[in-house]
């Protein structure tokens, strides 16, 4: 990606955070209140109705829901991005895998801002910072990889078959499901246990918490191979959007 | 005029659209057939044809936008954009905002937009609007403010698709003019238009597409001669 670009997509993102926050009165602050929100219906559902969980459920449900929704909302974002581009596409010409990165900085924007929030509650909470907590960034940046990889994907397939996006949907849904979010995937049956572990998310959001929660270190093997595996997938859609880049504007909708 | 290579050679060119035909069906459509011409430097090419004939796409061609399905199209390396109004607007965000977004999205770079600022505010004439959001500007006011950004633009070929002048009596007046000016300036422009006068005034050469989706291209006065009186044959 050139400068130009770059500078390009980041005052992009930015504007579009912008416009977004301007809509509503609250603005800015609904960046927190939204995630918020969304937390307390959760807990609501699993910790009041299904009496799930007892001591420490909070910041474990926390963990899961701030890391999935960062995952949920790029992917299902980017997987309309090109069909809702397509005037812009139509006029000038820019390299469209510029549009999901476009998603993806706006989300992670929003991600680092409630993940600073999360850190901020889990010491109210009382949890002490270990050293284990250095290992945060590369959790973070493997789980960057991995939805800028899936989001990618995404964004450059449903264009062409459209079909897609209403799988996807529920795709997402059962992969919130078994990712984790609201129970502990080592405390699952063993025989279920090895197909839930090959599943990125449920792996990554396992680390989060063993590095704030549990302060110990995460299975770096593990995050290695997410690492390693989404850098190939990512030259793939790379190549996919090389292929397709003059034909997305011709695509009739 | 013509001896110089061209800077930009279509051969044979077509596009084609998929189009649903059913089921797990489609077919295709083709806009273009069979385009093939040359564009030198410093020319001003005019496009007639039909409502669907194809020239919108062909622009789009020209512009490296889409690429032919079949055919070449060589670019001497020039940079080609459509003269486009209100790219990449957003209505919650500032005028100001907006010119920088749709400015950049245009190619220019971000300093030069900025540094073009006061000349875009005063060409817009929206004077303290420009620090308003968008989505309070009337349809009119955006039309200004969209021209002057895309008249900043500076590119080797600079397209053209019927926007000559917008807006109100006076901004109409004065956006066509910063249009022609620069159209009769040594750039080299394509331009599509419904317009004789237009044409007559700013071409010096006519490209027409026909309903198949081949042209056949020659001098101002022939070409549309032979484009006006392909209506009446048909009336």
């Amino acid at each position: 990606m050139n400068r130009f670009y770059f500078e390009l997509i980041c005052y992009k993102a930015m504007a579009e955070l912008k416009a977004e926050s301007s809509r509503s009165y609250l603005g800015f602050f609904w960046w927190i209140l939204e995630p918020a929100l969304y937390m307390v219906a959760f807990y609501i559902v699993f910790a009041l109705v299904f009496q799930r969980g007892g001591a420490g459920f909070i910041p474990f449900l926390l963990c899961g829901l701030v890391v999935w929704k960062w995952f949920g909302s790029v992917v299902s974002g980017s997987a309309n991005v090109i069909l809702s581009s397509s005037a812009l596409i139509r006029q000038v010409y820019i390299p469209k895998y510029l549009l999901p990165v476009t998603v993806l900085l706006n989300s992670t924007m929003k991600f680092l801002i409630v993940m600073c929030l999360f850190i901020l509650f889990l010491l109210l909470y009382g949890i002490v910072p270990t050293v284990a907590w250095l290992s945060l960034p590369m959790v973070i940046i493997a789980q960057f990889l991995f939805i800028a990889c899936v989001a990618g994907f995404t964004a450059a397939v449903v264009p062409l078959l459209p079909d897609i996006k209403l799988i996807l949907d529920n795709v997402l849904m059962l992969l919130f499901f078994i990712s984790g979010v609201f129970f502990d995937i080592s405390l699952a049956p063993d025989n279920v246990k090895t197909y839930l572990i090959l599943n990125p998310m449920a792996v990554i959001i396992e680390s989060y918490r063993v590095v704030l929660i549990n302060g110990v270190w995460p299975d770096f093997f593990a995050l290695s191979i997410i690492l390693f595996i989404s850098v190939l997938l990512l030259a793939g859609t790379y190549r996919i959007f090389k292929y397709y880049d003059r034909v997305y504007p011709k695509i009739l909708i | 005029m013509y001896k110089s290579k061209p800077i930009i050679s279509l051969k044979n060119v077509g596009v084609s659209y998929r189009r649903r035909a059913g089921l797990l069906r489609w077919n295709k459509y083709w806009a273009l057939n069979d385009i093939s011409f040359d564009l030198y430097r410093g020319e001003t090419l005019g496009i007639v044809g039909r409502n669907g004939a194809g020239k919108s796409t062909l622009l789009q061609v020209l512009a490296g936008i889409i690429s032919p399905d079949k055919g070449t199209i060589e670019n001497n390396g020039c940079e080609v954009s459509l003269l486009s109004l209100q790219v990449g607007f957003l209505p919650h965000i500032t005028g100001r905002e907006n010119a920088i977004l749709s400015g950049m999205l245009l190619g220019i770079h971000k300093p030069e937009i900025e540094k073009a600022m006061p000349k875009i505010i005063n060409f817009s004439g929206l004077g303290a609007f420009i620090d308003q959001p968008v989505n309070s500007y009337s349809t009119g006011m955006k039309a200004r403010l969209g021209f002057s950004v895309a008249n900043h633009m500076d590119p080797d070929v600079i397209l053209v698709d019927e926007v000559l002048g917008v807006g109100d009596t006076e901004f109409k007046k004065q956006s066509a003019e910063a249009m022609k000016e620069k159209i009769l300036s040594n750039k080299t422009v394509v331009i599509v238009s419904h317009d004789d006068k237009t044409l007559k005034d700013l071409c010096d050469r006519i490209l027409w597409i026909n309903a198949n989706g081949m042209c056949s291209e020659g001098n101002v006065d022939d070409m549309l001669g032979a484009y006006q009186s392909s209506f009446k044959k048909r009336s």
